[in-house]
């Protein structure tokens, strides 16, 4: 196991790097570059800006020195932002994110999981119900309508949190349950189709026909077996959660991670663009690879080769 | 060139200038018999992370308002955006010997007494360094070309890299500890207007070589400013406050939290839970405030710098003639766009320079109104009464909520007034500036201008001037560049005026742009909150010259 897990860390080596070539050439490609304003600059102010940030170079220059930069763990500057280093931009916005991130797939988990495998275990009762009207309703609004909802009824009507912004508990409690209600309701959907499918198993009835008691058939049984699913689909969720979500953290105005890579595009923000790029492939393929893992935890067939 | 529009700005508002003196803010209450509250705080919006407050390099709006804070300039605007002096002892003219008599020479006498935020003197070397440090061509200002005219300046910024010869050529010297002397290559009467400007505002060198790109972070940031920043966590707030060593009065408000909340309907909700004072309406929500009797009472709303039109190419059939394009202008009912689309928020204009800046004509352009039959009889003339001969039109603009319902209404006004069929074409915000830049405009795209000062220097040559950098419609009338020319070194105040009056006609008459309307600031603010003074050429935060002035009522 430990020799695939580095063969699959280093295979993350050229995974980057195509994804931050492909990035370098769309980035070069759209039109518009980042010192295009609505009056437009003078060609000598245009001028001494790309000097300043090396694009006076030609592309490939430009593109190899990224490159070099990366391998030296320096993303480069920001174009936007006073010349602040992409790095220290991602660092400080990470913690903010991962914050919201972790207490909104936290919550999926708490809440999903259980009602899934209430549900499935009381299948056609009231609990299922609402189970189903639970999961059919927060899969199918998004999460910025949630985060109105939310802004209307808890600060503007009973001001009972603040609308936005970071640095108290409080402001944790909106963005990460508009967040975080999407995946617990896929949660709860795959638990409760999942456990339903374990539920008929053959060695399901066995355990029961071995007169073992519920909790243990409930635990061990069943839900060990019913989770692998939704490890795979939680594990991408938790990439796309810790990574930020643009249209959530702009509504709540957090100063996190899910907005630069947006933001970047807009400005065409070079520097920016490529340091979440490369920030979120990261991401993603690190815990893609911690999800493969921890298949080999729940299910003992799994054989990592 | 701060980059236009509120309305028409992009996802991040970073909106530009704004408004007018004719009409300009309200006067300020005398605070005498009223209870102050204990808690001096003002906390409003900047939309989103300032790029840079440097400055030598800021050139958005809402940077702007923060620069305004913590630094002040040799001279600055009063509430009617007339020049007066701030840390210049005064204005200089050719009576007191601040300028010589060809105009060239300008010479600064520094006020006693004005300190950094941490105690030094502030000296004329400081604003040496500054305008130097600006025209370096390793700052990278937005806005050096406005300081073009000091000798050596153009020479400095567009080299490929500074020397001492070129350093040692730029017209700006300090003659002393109080003096500072800067030399034109050419007569500018704009000159003091752009000397006013926060790009020349002092900045210590000390400071900068030592913390280099981080001296814009607090402490570093020392400036001679009624405020200092006090804390930035950045893309959430801004926390400035009084500066204890301020030289001048000493400001009632005592601490001022610029958030950076991107969405408006958030801010607008945030301000309807009193975590504001002072927030933006978000355009198309002006009905829903009018709507609500409480909120429609805090209303502050005032006349902005700033003039939106419809610009063609004039290089391509139809738009090479002079009849369609006024046709199309005669063709477009204004008053309905602002009164039923904007709910009355806006002015409707015919002309290009807006009120509340010298230059304003309320009569000009008036043959341009809404006239169907002229404007039917203006097509027929130009060998269009056949509107099949048209070559396809369309309407190229940046894909915003604002912008959108300016175009559809055009497009309404074309088809129900002339029966011609336009073709909108919504472009992301980068693309249309490309375009723009590129002057390759299909035919017909949006246009918006905001004062960078307020004066027609800044508001004609550079838009309407052949091959100027910001002529995108291929413009070229000899007659106008030859007024324009004359008008820029004019030192006669009248004369100039006068000048800039009839390019401002040529423009007029000649159509390359057609005029639409007048924007108009729309805020919100806390019936507690007083003091402010707004103008027409307000930053991101209304009443950003003055904000010192501001405090909060009980």
């Amino acid at each position: 196991m430990l020799q695939y897990a580095v063969r699959r860390t280093l295979w993350l080596i050229p995974v980057l790097w195509g994804v931050a070539t492909i990035t370098f050439v769309l980035m070069h490609s759209v039109p518009g570059g980042p010192w295009d304003r609505e009056k437009t600059l003078p060609l000598t102010v245009q001028q001494n800006l790309n000097r300043r940030y090396g694009l006076d170079k030609p592309v490939w220059q430009q593109y190899f020195r990224f490159l070099a930069g990366v391998a030296r763990g320096d993303l480069g500057v920001s174009y936007t932002y006073q010349d602040r280093e992409v790095v220290s931009i991602i660092a400080g916005g990470l913690p903010v994110t991962a914050t919201v991130g972790l207490t909104a797939f936290t919550l999926a988990i708490l809440v999903g999981v259980p009602l899934g495998l209430a549900a499935a275990l009381r299948q056609n009762s009231l609990l299922d119900y609402v189970s189903v009207l639970f999961a059919t309703s927060f899969a199918s609004i998004p999460g910025f309508v949630l985060g109105i909802l939310l802004i209307i009824l808890f600060s503007v009507t009973l001001h009972l949190l603040p609308t936005g912004g970071w640095g108290s508990v409080k402001q944790v409690i909106m963005p990460a349950a508009a967040l975080g209600a999407l995946p617990a309701a896929w949660a709860a959907r795959l638990t409760r189709a999942s456990v339903l499918e374990v539920v008929g198993q053959d060695y399901v009835r066995t355990a029961y026909a071995k007169g073992l008691p519920d909790r243990v058939i409930y635990y061990r049984h069943i839900l060990r077996n019913a989770l692998i699913p939704v490890i795979t689909i939680m594990g991408i969720e938790l990439a796309a959660l810790v990574t930020g979500s643009f249209i959530i953290e702009n509504l709540f105005s957090i100063p996190g991670v899910g907005r630069l890579f947006v933001q970047g595009v807009f400005q065409r923000d070079y520097g920016l663009i490529m340091g979440s790029v490369l920030f979120y492939a990261f991401v993603v393929a690190l815990l893609n690879l911690a999800v493969d893992l921890l298949y080999g935890v729940v299910d003992p067939r799994v054989r990592y080769r | 060139m701060r980059r236009l529009l509120g309305s028409m700005l992009l996802l991040v508002a970073l909106s530009f200038l704004s408004g007018a003196c004719a009409a300009a803010g309200p006067t300020p209450t005398p605070t005498s018999g009223v209870a102050l509250a204990t808690n001096q705080e003002l906390r409003s919006n900047l939309a989103g992370e300032p790029d840079n407050i440097d400055p030598n390099r800021a050139s958005f709006s809402h940077e702007i308002t923060v620069v305004k804070q913590v630094f002040e300039g040799l001279l600055s605007f009063d509430d009617q955006l007339a020049v007066v002096p701030v840390v210049a002892n005064e204005v200089p003219t050719v009576a007191n010997g601040g300028i010589s008599s060809d105009g060239l020479t300008y010479t600064f006498k520094l006020r006693s007494g004005v300190k950094w935020s941490d105690g030094k003197p502030v000296t004329a070397k400081d604003f040496e360094y500054s305008v130097k440090r600006m025209l370096k061509p390793e700052t990278a200002s937005d806005y050096a070309s406005f300081y073009y005219d000091i000798k050596g300046a153009l020479e400095l910024n567009s080299a490929q890299a500074t020397t001492d010869a070129l350093l040692s050529a730029l017209g700006v010297q300090a003659v002393d500890e109080s003096t500072l002397r800067v030399t034109l290559a050419s007569p500018r009467p704009a000159f003091l207007q752009i000397m006013a400007l926060w790009s020349v505002y002092p900045v210590r060198q000390d400071i900068i070589e030592k913390f280099a790109d981080k001296w814009t972070e607090p402490p570093n940031y020392v400036g001679n400013g009624p405020y200092v920043l006090k804390e930035w966590v950045h893309q959430d707030h801004i926390t400035l406050e009084a500066n204890p060593n301020y030289w001048g009065t000493k400001p009632k408000l005592q601490k001022i939290v610029l958030k950076m909340m991107a969405d408006e309907n958030a801010a607008l909700a945030a301000y309807k839970n009193n975590e504001m004072e002072l927030v933006a309406v978000p355009a198309g929500g002006e009905k829903a405030i009018f709507d609500d009797p409480v909120l429609n009472n805090q209303s502050l709303r005032y006349p902005d710098l700033v003039t939106f039109a419809l610009q063609f190419n004039v290089k391509k059939p139809p738009f090479d003639n002079k009849a369609v394009r006024q046709a199309l202008s005669k063709a477009i009912d204004r008053e309905a766009f602002i009164n039923q689309v904007r709910r009355g928020v806006g002015r409707p204009t015919t002309s290009w320079i807006p009120p509340g800046m010298p230059g304003f004509d309320a009569n000009l352009g008036s043959g341009n109104r809404l006239n169907v039959a002229a404007a039917k009889d203006g097509l027929a003339k130009a060998g269009y009464s056949d509107l099949t001969k048209l070559p396809p039109i369309t309407f190229q603009f940046t894909d915003t909520t604002g912008n959108r319902t300016i175009a559809q209404f055009v497009q309404a006004q074309f088809k129900q007034n002339l029966g011609i069929d336009i073709k909108l074409e919504p472009m992301e915000s980068k693309a249309f500036q490309q375009l723009i830049k590129d002057n390759n405009i299909n035919n017909m795209a949006f246009l918006g201008w905001g004062a960078d000062y307020p004066d027609p220097d800044n508001w004609l040559p550079e838009l309407f001037g052949t091959g100027a950098g910001n002529n995108h419609t291929n413009y070229s009338n000899p007659e106008f560049d030859k007024l324009a020319e004359q008008a820029k070194k004019e030192l006669d105040n009248t004369k100039r005026l006068q000048l800039w009056d009839q390019a401002q006609k040529l423009v007029v008459d000649d159509a390359p742009v057609v005029f639409l309307f007048n924007r108009e600031r729309f805020w919100l603010k806390k019936p507690n909150t007083a003091g402010l003074k707004t103008t027409g050429m307000d930053g991101f935060v209304p009443g950003d010259w003055f904000l010192e002035q501001g405090y909060i009522t009980k």
